[in-house]
C-alpha cells in the first residue's frame, strides 16, 4: 500500500514537472535602480570598486600560469606541457560590457547631486582613466577598435541596430585617444600617492600616458622597419611612420613629469643589500615610495594565490607548492654586477666542471636584482636556505656520473640525494624542475601560502622606475644619448650593477627584461619591438625560445678533492618540451567572427 | 503485480519527458579536393599546426563565419560540404606565396576537384638528401619565382615521423645569407641524442622569404 502512494505520488510529480505561473513576473529585489546607486556617495564607490576589479588581464600573479607562456618561467607541475605556438587570443581583451557600465557610470556621476565637485570629478576622473585602461588592454592586442565615446547605447526591439555599429578606429587614432583622455583627466585626480597605490592618481594618468605614447612610437617605429609591415589598408593596424617621433616626444614628456613630481622614487630604503632592497621596492606595501598603481589585495576576501602556489616545497604552509619556476634564460639575462655577460659559469674553457663550495657561490657578484626576482640555489627564503639540489654527482672510470632519489632521501652516510624542493625531471606533482623558484611577488607573511587564507601581495602595474626607463627608451629614439644614458644609469645604479658609457637598443631591450620581470611587461615589450619572432623563433635548442634548466648537484665522491663541492648542469627542460614559436599572425590577436557578425563594420585583422 | 504496473507507467512517462524531433539534415556527403599548384605542380607545405589554410565562404546566409580548409603538406586538402556554390580564398598572408587572394567559384555538385593557382617566391627542385654517417648532406636548386623577393634563411630538417617542417622535427639548422641557384648544405648530426634514437627518419628542406609567415619546402625523403 505504501508503494502504491509513493508510485502515485511519483507520477503525479512527474506530470507537473511542467507548467505556468506568474513566478518570474516579479520586480527584482536584488537589483539597484540608477536612482538608488547615484543618491548615495557611499553605494557609488563601491560600484568604482567593482570596476577597479574587473581591469586585471595579461600575465599577473593570480594566474601564475601565466608565467609560463613566455621565457620566464616553466610549468612545473605535473606532466610536460607541450606548447610552442602562441594562441590566436592569447591575452585578448574585448570588453565593451566594462566599457558600457563604465559610461553608466559616468552619466549618473555627473547628474548626482550628492557629491561635492572635488569627489565628482575625482570620481569621473577614475572612470575615465579605468576606461582609458581598458582601449589600452584592448588596443596593444587587436590595435583599433571601435570608440564609443561616452556614450551608452541603448537596445529597444524593432530599430535600426545599424547606428549602434560603430567602425573599428585606426590603430593611431585609438592611441591618441587614450593619450587625450589621459590629459583631460589628469588633473581631476589626486596628486598624492592612494592608499596601497590601490586608485588611480594623476601619475597614474601619466604613466598610462607615457606607456601608450612610448608603444605607438615604437610600433611605428619599428613595424615599418620589417621586411613586410603588418598593417591593414584602413590604417586598423598599423601606424604611419612619421608618427614615431611625436609619439616619442609624448613619452619622454609624461615620463619626466612623474620624475620631476617629487610623489615617488627608485626606492633605495636598503643600500647595503640592494638584493633585499629591490625586493621590497616591489613586494612590500609598507612605506613604499615606488609604486604608482596596483592591483592591491587585502584579507579576508581579496587574497591572490601566488604565494601558496609557488613557495619552495621546504617552506610551504599547505598542500600546494612548486607549480611553476623561473626558467635558466631569464637568470642569465641578469648582468654581474662588473660583467655583461650574465651567463652563469659552469664548465671551464677545457670543458670540465667548475666546483663551488656552495651552491649560492655560482650566483656571486651576479646583478643584486636577481636574488630580488628569483630564489636560487641556496639562497635564503624567510631567514632559511631554499636548499635546490637535483642529486649526487660522482667520478666513474674518469666520467661524471649522477645519482638521483626520491625527494629528501640520504644515502648511507646521511647525505642528501635528491632535496625536497627538487629539482628533478620526473613528472611528480609539487616539485622543481628548473632550478629556480619565484622570489619578486612571494608573500613573506606567515600563512600567507595557506589555502584558507592566501596572499594580500599587489601586483603593481605602473611603478617609478617604469617613468624612467620610458625616459631613457623614448630619448634614445629621439637622439638625445646622453639624456638616455643618465635615465638607463639611474635604473642601473639603484639596482647595483656597473654604469655604461653609451646606450644601445639591446641595452634597453635587456634592462627591461630583467628590471620588470613578471610585470607583464616582457609579452608587450617584445610584440612593439617587433622582436617576438626573433627570440621565440620556435627552434629547438635555441638560447631564446626554448626553456632551460639548472640542476645544482653535490660531488659525493670521497676519493675525488672536490668532494663535497657543487657542479651545475644546464638542461633544456623536459616540462616543455617545445620552444615558443611566435609567429607573425601573433602580432595581433584574430578579431572573433562572432563581433563581425553583429557588427559587420569590424574588419579582420592581418593573416586571419 | 500492480507494482509492475506503476513502475511501467512511471517509465513510460519518463520517456514522454524527452523533446521533440530528429535532426532534419543528413550529414554533409559532397567532397571538395584539390590542390595548391604553381604550373600544374603542387607545393610542399608545412601540413601541421593548421599553419596553410583556405577559407570558404558562402553567399546568401546572414552570417558570413567561413569554413577552415586545412592544407596538408603535400599541398592538397579536401572538404565534406553540402552542395552549392562556395567561394574559395587563401587566408590573408598565409603561406609562401604572393597575397593575391583572387576568388574562385567553385560549384560543388558531389565531388569536385579545384586547383589553386598560386605564385610562389622561390621553388625548389631536384633535392637530394642524404645522410653519410651522421652527416646530412643536402643538394637542391632553389628558383627565385617572385624577382623582389630575398631569402631570409635555408634550412634543413629531420624528423622521425613523416611530417617534417620547422615545428615538427628533432634536428634542423637555418642558414643565413644564401642565394637562389644550386646549392649544397649539410648538417652534422652527431651528438643529437634524438636522432640517435629515432627509428626511422626523414628530412627535407626548406626556403623562408623574408617577411613570409611560412616557408616553401621540398619533397620529403626518408633516410632510415
Amino acid at each position: 500500500m505504501k508503494i502504491k502512494n509513493i508510485f502515485i505520488a511519483l507520477l503525479v510529480a512527474l506530470f507537473s514537472l511542467s507548467s505556468c505561473s506568474d513566478f518570474l513576473e516579479r520586480e527584482p529585489d536584488k537589483i539597484l535602480s540608477d536612482d538608488q546607486i547615484f543618491s548615495d556617495a557611499i553605494m557609488i564607490k563601491s560600484v568604482l570598486s567593482n570596476f577597479y576589479g574587473r581591469i586585471t588581464w595579461g600575465q599577473h600573479i593570480d594566474d601564475s600560469y601565466s608565467y609560463t607562456i613566455l621565457d620566464e618561467a616553466a610549468k612545473t607541475d605535473g606532466g610536460p606541457d607541450n606548447r610552442g605556438g602562441f594562441e590566436d587570443d592569447r591575452w585578448r581583451v574585448y570588453d565593451y560590457s566594462l566599457l558600457r557600465n563604465l559610461n553608466q557610470f559616468l552619466k549618473g556621476v555627473r547628474a548626482s547631486t550628492v557629491l561635492d565637485n572635488a569627489t565628482q570629478k575625482q570620481l569621473e576622473g577614475e572612470a575615465r582613466f579605468i576606461r582609458a585602461w581598458l582601449y589600452f588592454n584592448m588596443v596593444r592586442g587587436m590595435g583599433g577598435m571601435p570608440i564609443v565615446g561616452d556614450e551608452v547605447f541603448e537596445y529597444t526591439p524593432g530599430m535600426d541596430i545599424t547606428a549602434l555599429q560603430y567602425p573599428r578606429s585606426t590603430e593611431a587614432e585609438l592611441y591618441d585617444y587614450i593619450i587625450s583622455e589621459c590629459d583631460a583627466i589628469k588633473d581631476f585626480l589626486p596628486v598624492d600617492p592612494s592608499v596601497r597605490a590601490a586608485r588611480a592618481t594623476k601619475w597614474a594618468a601619466l604613466m598610462l600616458k607615457a606607456r601608450a605614447a612610448v608603444y605607438a612610437g615604437s610600433l611605428a617605429n619599428y613595424n615599418n622597419k620589417m621586411a613586410s609591415p603588418i598593417k591593414t589598408s584602413g590604417g586598423e593596424v598599423g601606424i604611419p611612420a612619421n608618427l614615431a617621433q611625436g609619439y616619442y616626444q609624448i613619452a619622454l614628456t609624461a615620463a619626466e613629469d612623474v620624475i620631476k613630481s617629487g610623489k615617488y622614487e627608485l626606492q633605495l630604503s636598503k643600500p647595503d643589500d640592494r638584493g633585499r632592497n629591490f625586493y621590497e621596492a616591489l613586494s612590500v606595501k609598507e612605506n613604499n615610495k615606488e609604486v604608482i598603481w596596483a592591483r592591491d589585495y587585502k584579507y579576508p576576501g581579496q587574497t591572490n594565490g601566488f604565494t601558496q602556489s609557488n613557495i619552495p616545497p621546504s617552506h610551504a604552509e599547505d598542500i600546494d607548492r612548486a607549480y611553476a619556476g623561473p626558467i635558466l634564460n631569464l637568470v642569465e639575462d641578469f648582468e654581474y654586477i662588473n660583467d655583461r655577460d650574465g651567463a652563469i659559469k659552469t664548465k671551464d674553457a677545457n670543458g670540465n666542471y667548475i666546483f663551488y663550495d656552495k651552491p649560492e657561490d655560482a650566483f656571486a657578484n651576479k646583478d643584486p636584482r636577481l636574488w630580488g626576482t628569483v630564489i636560487y640555489p641556496g639562497a635564503v627564503f624567510k631567514g632559511t636556505p631554499v636548499v635546490l639540489q637535483a642529486g649526487q654527482k660522482y667520478l666513474e672510470n674518469g666520467v661524471w656520473k649522477f645519482r638521483t632519489s626520491e625527494p629528501g632521501v640520504t644515502d648511507d652516510n646521511k647525505i642528501l640525494i635528491t632535496s625536497v624542493n627538487g629539482p628533478t625531471t620526473t613528472n611528480n606533482q609539487f616539485i622543481n624542475k628548473t632550478g629556480f623558484f619565484f622570489r619578486k611577488f612571494l608573500d613573506e607573511t606567515p600563512s600567507a601560502s595557506t589555502r584558507g587564507r592566501r596572499s594580500e601581495m599587489w601586483f603593481p602595474r605602473f611603478r617609478f622606475a617604469e617613468a624612467v626607463m620610458i625616459a631613457a627608451e623614448a630619448a634614445y629614439e629621439l637622439n638625445q644619448p646622453i639624456k638616455s644614458l643618465t635615465y638607463l644609469n639611474m635604473i642601473r645604479e639603484r639596482a647595483g650593477i656597473q654604469s655604461l658609457t653609451s646606450v644601445t637598443f639591446n641595452d634597453i631591450v635587456r634592462e627591461n627584461r630583467v628590471e620588470f620581470a613578471f610585470e607583464d611587461h616582457r609579452y608587450w615589450d617584445l610584440k612593439r619591438w617587433r622582436l617576438a619572432d626573433k627570440v621565440w623563433n620556435g627552434v629547438q635548442n635555441s638560447s631564446t625560445a626554448q626553456q632551460w634548466a639548472l640542476f645544482p648537484y653535490l660531488v659525493n665522491d670521497p676519493s675525488n678533492p672536490n668532494n663535497g663541492k657543487w657542479v651545475f648542469d644546464k638542461i633544456a627542460t623536459h616540462m616543455s618540451p617545445n620552444p615558443r614559436n611566435f609567429e607573425m599572425k601573433n602580432y595581433y590577436n584574430f578579431i572573433d567572427q562572432g563581433w563581425i557578425n553583429n557588427n559587420p563594420k569590424i574588419v579582420k585583422n592581418p593573416y586571419q | 503485480m500492480k507494482k509492475y504496473t506503476y513502475i511501467f507507467l512511471i517509465t513510460i512517462a519518463s520517456f514522454l519527458l524527452t523533446g521533440c524531433g530528429l535532426d532534419n539534415y543528413d550529414a554533409p556527403q559532397s567532397k571538395l579536393h584539390g590542390k595548391i599548384t604553381y604550373n600544374g605542380e603542387a607545393l610542399s607545405l608545412r601540413g601541421t599546426g593548421e599553419a596553410i589554410q583556405l577559407q570558404l565562404y558562402q553567399d546568401g546566409y546572414q552570417l558570413r563565419d567561413n569554413i577552415r580548409v586545412y592544407v596538408g603538406q603535400d599541398g592538397t586538402f579536401e572538404a565534406l560540404l553540402f552542395d552549392g556554390e562556395y567561394k574559395l580564398v587563401t587566408r590573408d598572408k598565409n603561406g609562401p606565396w604572393v597575397n593575391t587572394r583572387d576568388t574562385i567559384v567553385v560549384n560543388l555538385k558531389g565531388s569536385t576537384e579545384v586547383e589553386v593557382k598560386v605564385t610562389p617566391y622561390f621553388t625548389i627542385s631536384d633535392e637530394s638528401i642524404k645522410l653519410t654517417g651522421s652527416e646530412l648532406n643536402a643538394t637542391f636548386k632553389v628558383d627565385k619565382i617572385v624577382n623582389s623577393a630575398n631569402i631570409d634563411y635555408v634550412t634543413l630538417l629531420v624528423s622521425k615521423t613523416s611530417f617534417v617542417d620547422d615545428v615538427n622535427n628533432i634536428a634542423r639548422k637555418d642558414f643565413k645569407n644564401q642565394q637562389p641557384g644550386t646549392l649544397n648544405l649539410s648538417m652534422d648530426l652527431s651528438g643529437n641524442a634524438k636522432v640517435a634514437a629515432a627509428k626511422a627518419l626523414f628530412a627535407r628542406v626548406g626556403v623562408r622569404t623574408v617577411g613570409a609567415d611560412q616557408s616553401i619546402y621540398s619533397d620529403i625523403v626518408r633516410l632510415k
